[in-house]
């Protein structure tokens, strides 16, 4: 069931957001994490992954996604969020992870994927400098958002 | 991924998982009564099976992410069908392949050899 972010992006009600402030909201555990939209290529149904030895909790393992590498991170697990029910329905979600200059394709395994949101900059409360960039408050819920940039080699 | 290059791997099976060598930094192997035992230029590994050799496997450079969550130096990542192979820094293999060398078997090979007739295949 791949779904590219134009796909994704079209079920969004009311007028069309800047791009930067589009996001795709995401279970992780018990968090709900807004993903900029910009950073994600695809969706997929979780993806078989072969785990490597020794590696940290945060990193489900390898697998394969077009015929090339890809390595996949449990993403509550990064976010340190606590195990929410079994989902139905896990996906990997396939997004650019890096800084601009050099990002490089990871798979985020999620619980699900719920929807497209908009999140204006001016509505984020600063959170720091990793990988959660803030948190909003989206229909009564607080949402953290992430940064996907600083998801590499440090930080 | 950038800077993917097709290269001669010797794959491996190893704890159930796929594991290549690029075959330039392989010596020899020889056979243990308890698997392989793959000779580098920088110390051994043990592995469970050799499958064979392939040839102009691409192989992708493991890039930040992974070094980030993976305490082990890589030499590459590849696909063999869907199956993803990590392949080895000959100068720094994963833990799980160092060998436990016993008396009677540390000693390398007197000379090198080339390898034997069940590794010229792929699996």
């Amino acid at each position: 069931m791949p779904v590219s972010p134009a796909d994704t992006a079209a079920g969004q009600s009311g007028g069309v957001a800047p791009a930067d402030d589009r996001y795709l909201l995401v279970q992780a555990g018990d968090e709900k994490c807004a993903l900029p939209l910009d950073r994600v290529r695809r969706i997929v149904r979780s993806l078989s992954v072969t785990p490597l030895p020794g590696a940290s909790a945060e990193l489900k393992g390898l697998a394969e996604f077009g015929g090339e590498p890809l390595t996949v991170l449990d993403f509550s697990r990064l976010l340190g969020a606590a195990p929410g029910a079994s989902p139905a329905y896990p996906v990997t979600v396939i997004a650019w992870a890096g800084p601009d200059e050099s990002h490089e394709l990871v798979g985020l395994q999620v619980d699900a994927v719920l929807e497209v949101v908009s999140v204006p900059a001016d509505n984020i409360a600063a959170g720091g400098d990793g990988i959660v960039r803030g948190d909003v408050s989206l229909g009564g819920e607080p949402v953290r958002v992430i940064s996907l940039s600083v998801l590499g080699s440090v930080g | 991924m950038n800077g993917v290059s097709g290269e001669r791997v010797l794959l491996l099976r190893h704890q159930g998982r796929l594991w290549g060598v690029l075959h330039d930094a392989v010596r020899t192997v020889t056979r243990g009564h308890d698997g392989f035992r793959v000779w580098l230029r920088e110390g051994d590994i043990t592995a469970d099976h050799v499958l064979g050799v392939i040839e102009d496997l691409r192989v992708w450079p493991a890039d930040g992410v992974l070094a980030r969550f993976w305490g082990e130096k890589v030499g590459g990542l590849a696909i063999l069908g869907t199956t993803p192979v990590v392949v080895v820094d000959p100068s720094s293999p994963p833990a799980i392949f160092r060998s436990v060398s016993g008396p009677e078997s540390s000693a390398e090979p007197a000379s090198d050899s080339d390898l034997g007739p069940d590794m010229g295949k792929t699996p």
